[in-house]
């Protein structure tokens, strides 16, 4: 089984980066400048009560050891303590906001990844036609524009013209965001729009590519009507690159929409970590930037099965038979 | 006798318009196919051959045109639509594609591409369709075939692919067959099988098929008329046999007399070339196609030109053809020794000894080359020839430093050179070139010809001043026939002949003793391949360089070559001269090689030895003869077991095989070539 072992070695390998890069960030927290407990302290703090908080947090261990504590708390599921929040558990906040990232990235997914994939299969296969003109247009434009730019037109049509969402997308207090399901619409239309033009800008050229290809005209040559030739014998190999294209902005999607949460207001993982960085709060920094790490390998482990899974080149040797 | 004709195309042209001009792919074609029989079509590329068998299956491109008529058993295919045109295609009239590899999509199993066909035009369900798939699979010899359906075609060899893609074809049982270069991507011996197998599955199912390829021999096997195509028109068409006899028209000459084939060798013969190249046409142009290149033109060419009856189903277009100021209508045939030139000293260029080439790490090890022990004389040629796979190129590649030997050693004039080139003094890299398969990827697309053939120069030769390079430059370039102008062009801007030119004055600007030549030619139609084949030989007899000759193609081989080493799964089969190997051949597998060559003359008609399955996978340890699976004339247990000994049939020919001599005597009597 040559899926199998492609699998477990993939497994293995995600698990190692995971490892190599937690050390990595906790390495490159470590070498900020600036004293973490004179940041707590502030400056007006004296000498002795800032050595004093240094042996209370436990700050003048080796580093392997304070790493060791760091990691082993992970993996217990203790994210420690917020440094700007004081007395805060992180996990208190951090997985409510990831849970509302989760949802933004899926319904954008679930938004762009169709309407991108049809309209890239339907200007391939229409190339150089009126059609395929506009659908190249609209991807290059919406391509050209940054979410902070479209992000601004929606809320200026939508929320200020024609007032039927949200200006901003707050979670009024005492609420959560299955109760405010509309505040998703307009960050998942900035992200489509972003989103839109890679994805059936990739998908056209690549089903320009297996139109033209040998076994798409022996499939024409033996009878078969356009449209099953089309979905049956092309669309799965055209698809390979795009799915390349999608796995590799899931890490994106799903932990890098600082801008856009930012924008909106969203209170998500990228805003937190946004946060974070403008308080510099270490441990919270530690936490987003490490759980954006592990999505990210994470969705290019998952990217690279799907591809293999669906290209049987991978997933049957010759040997195999 | 007249029956109706299953298919009958008048008058069809074809032209596709692009922003600035209109180029006419087809002028005129008036053809026709009876019942059952076969029309072989031939030219060089850009003749017009597959836009015939496209314009047919009504697949142009969106910018072509076509007007005439294609009757199709009375129905005109051009008036048609695309709805009702897919009840043709697959069902009433099937093709068979060059490269049956793309031809099949990879992300779907064989069984599946195959039970749609029937599914569709028959209406049968999958159950039914499978069975349908099977049986044919069956009737195309395909031994395991309901393994087969279940697989993907990467993971079946390129022989199997293309029986599924004929298979494929005949699912329906077409009345026509179109098979475009059906072969071309196959190795001889797998190309000899599928030929057999095209003709038996022609009288079982009573199909018409029109064969197309560049190769006249492939064509007369299988068809009983051919249609000479060139530019785009027919211009000569008749029973093979009165083609090859009696060619009237002088593109059919030229380029029956530019294929080297048997008893056609460097010392009795300089191959017929034509000068220039095929070119576009545009829609203004009339009268021969062929006038630009054509020796014996007149005032007479443009105006009474057209296809007129020249003997019974004999048509030329040529109105010149009963002239009597043409050149010999064939090429000389010699069957008489090479006399041997004795008084040149035999003086060792190059000496392999014991040489290995592995790639891959233990266990899925493959043996490119597997203990080679090799003497080359100067200002020989010697051609290595053998099917792919077998480690020839891997072997001119182990000489040229590319793939230093894995263990063994390589002596160049006295030098060991076993090691990478990039260890090597620059005086072995300058006497030892090397010229490519395809030029068009092998020379820098972005520099120019001066900087292209100038470069080895200053770089091995120490010619610094740029004055003195252009003018050996320009030297060279005259001497391979392309002229001074030619020095600023870039290789996009030559035709392929003239980029293979150009790559064989980049290897002589230096005067190297010895050139490896990977397949040079194969990349080439026949009439450019001519030229540079006679280049190549006018050039060794004037520098006494040597050749390392490596080729597929036994023609080719034969033509060119003083030695010849014919190779199989990186061991050496048989070595002789090249009279020994191809007037009397030792060895099975040289036997059988021979006996694959399709012959350019009709009327020589040989059997052919059928191989058993395909080479076993390189990764395997053999113990014995890497021959013995697929033998005709294995002996028994011991070909597996023992590894062959080397036996001396003369002082210059030996074979490495278990068989006794008198069998030996057998194969070299039925004489292959």
């Amino acid at each position: 089984m040559s899926f199998m072992k492609r699998f477990l070695s993939r497994l293995g390998f995600m698990a190692l980066t995971v490892v190599a890069m937690s050390f990595l960030i906790f390495l490159l927290v470590e070498i900020m400048p600036g004293d973490v407990a004179q940041t707590v302290l502030g400056q007006a703090a004296t000498e002795e009560s800032v050595a004093a908080l240094r042996e209370t947090m436990k700050l003048n261990d080796p580093l392997m050891v304070r790493y060791g504590r760091w990691a082993s708390g992970y993996i217990q599921g203790d994210l420690g303590e917020s440094l700007y929040m004081r007395g805060v558990q992180i996990n208190s906040i951090f997985w409510r906001r990831v849970g509302h990232s989760m949802l933004l990235a899926l319904s954008a997914l679930i938004f762009y990844v169709p309407l991108s994939i049809f309209l890239g299969v339907l200007a391939g296969v229409r190339a150089g036609k009126f059609s395929d003109s506009v659908i190249s247009f609209l991807g290059l434009a919406t391509m050209a524009l940054p979410e902070f730019v479209s992000g601004i037109l929606l809320i200026t049509v939508f929320s200020v013209n024609l007032n039927l969402l949200p200006l901003t997308s707050v979670i009024p207090i005492g609420q959560t965001l299955w109760q405010n399901l509309e505040i998703l619409v307009l960050p998942a239309c900035s992200i489509t729009f972003v989103m839109f033009g890679y994805v059936s800008r990739m998908q056209r050229s690549s089903m320009i590519g297996v139109m033209n290809s040998d076994y798409v005209r022996a499939a024409i040559l033996k009878g078969m009507p356009k449209r099953y030739v089309i979905f049956r014998h092309a669309l799965k190999n055209a698809l390979l690159p795009t799915i390349t294209i999608i796995g590799m902005n899931m890490g994106w999607l799903f932990g890098g929409l600082i801008v856009v949460e930012t924008l909106f207001g969203f209170p998500g993982l990228g805003s937190l970590t946004m946060t974070a960085i403008k308080t510099r709060d270490i441990p919270l920094i530690e936490a987003c930037v490490l759980f954006i790490t592990i999505i990210f390998v994470f969705s290019t482990f998952i990217t690279d099965m799907m591809y293999s899974f669906l290209n049987p080149k991978i997933r049957f040797k010759r040997e195999d038979l | 006798m007249k029956t109706e004709n299953v298919l009958e195309i008048k008058e069809l042209n074809v032209h596709y318009t692009t922003l600035t001009t209109t180029v006419v792919a087809l002028k005129d074609v008036s053809l026709h196919v009876g019942p059952k029989e076969a029309l072989g079509i031939i030219g060089e590329s850009g003749c017009g051959k597959s836009t015939l068998s496209y314009a047919i299956m009504d697949y142009l491109p969106l910018n072509g045109a076509s007007t005439g008529q294609i009757l199709f058993k009375g129905e005109d295919l051009l008036a048609l639509s695309n709805k009702e045109m897919q009840k043709f295609r697959g069902n009433r009239i099937a093709m068979v594609y060059q490269n049956p590899y793309s031809s099949l999509n990879p992300s779907l199993t064989i069984g599946f591409q195959l039970e749609e066909v029937t599914m569709f035009h028959r209406g049968f369900t999958r159950e039914k369709a499978r069975e349908t798939a099977i049986e044919t699979l069956i009737d195309l010899h395909l031994g395991d075939a309901v393994g087969i359906v279940k697989r993907y075609p990467h993971q079946i060899s390129g022989g199997m692919q293309q029986r599924i893609c004929i298979a494929m074809a005949l699912l329906c049982r077409p009345d026509l067959m179109i098979l475009d270069e059906p072969t071309t991507a196959l190795d001889v011996t797998t190309e000899a099988v599928i030929l057999d197998l095209i003709l038996e599955l022609k009288e079982k199912y009573d199909m018409s098929m029109i064969y197309i390829s560049h190769d006249i021999g492939v064509v007369n096997k299988v068809s009983d008329r051919i249609a000479i195509m060139y530019r785009g028109e027919v211009v000569e068409t008749g029973d093979k046999k009165a083609i090859f006899d009696d060619p009237q028209h002088p593109y059919t000459r030229a380029l029956i007399n530019c294929i080297p084939r048997s008893g056609v060798v460097k010392e009795h013969v300089k191959l017929n070339t034509i000068p220039g190249y095929v070119t576009r046409r545009s829609a203004e142009e009339s009268g021969c196609p062929f006038v630009a290149r054509c020796e014996q033109k007149n005032s007479t060419c443009e105006e009474q030109y057209g296809m007129k009856e020249w003997a019974e189903n004999h048509y030329t277009a040529c109105d010149r053809a009963y002239a009597t100021d043409v050149p010999a209508k064939k090429l000389q045939v010699d069957e008489g020794s090479i006399p041997d030139t004795g008084d040149a000293e035999h003086k060792n260029v190059l000496e392999l000894d014991n040489v290995y080439r592995y790639f891959g790490h233990a266990g899925k090890r493959v043996r490119a080359v597997d203990g080679i022990n090799l003497t080359m004389e100067r200002n020989s040629v010697l051609g290595v020839v053998g099917e792919s796979g077998c480690g020839k190129s891997t072997m001119g590649h182990t000489v040229t430093g590319l793939y230093p030997p894995t263990k063994g050693r390589i002596l160049f004039d006295g030098t060991d050179i076993s090691v990478s080139w990039r260890k090597r003094s620059p005086d072995v890299l300058k006497n030892l070139q090397l010229i490519f398969q395809n030029p068009g990827r092998s020379l820098n697309p972005s520099f120019t010809l001066e900087q292209i053939i100038g470069r080895p120069m200053k770089k091995l030769l120490g010619i610094e001043s740029k004055q003195e390079r252009r003018k050996l430059i320009i030297d060279i370039l005259k001497k391979v026939d392309l002229g001074e102008e030619y020095i600023s062009r870039k290789p996009k801007q030559l035709s392929g002949g003239e980029m293979q030119r150009a790559a064989v004055a980049r290897a002589f600007s230096i005067s190297p003793n010895l050139l490896v030549c990977d397949e040079p030619t194969s990349a080439l139609d026949a009439s450019v391949q001519a030229s540079v084949l006679n280049l190549l030989v006018d050039l060794q007899k004037e520098s006494g360089a040597s050749y390392m000759f490596i080729s597929h193609d036994l023609n080719v081989i034969n033509y060119l070559s003083d030695q010849i080493m014919v190779m199989y799964l990186g061991r050496i089969c048989e070595y002789g001269t090249k009279n020994e190997v191809v007037g009397s051949p030792h060895h099975p597998y040289t036997e059988a090689l021979l006996s694959a060559v399709p012959d350019v003359d009709p009327t020589k008609t040989r059997g052919t030895i059928r191989l058993k399955g395909a080479p076993p996978n390189p990764t395997q340890k053999i113990v014995g003869c890497p021959f013995s699976g697929r033998c005709h004339r294995k002996i028994g247990k011991i070909c597996d077991t023992t590894p062959p000994p080397k036996v001396d049939i003369s002082e210059t020919h030996y074979v490495y095989c278990h068989l006794p001599p008198h069998e030996m005597d057998i194969i070299a009597t039925k004489k292959g070539m």
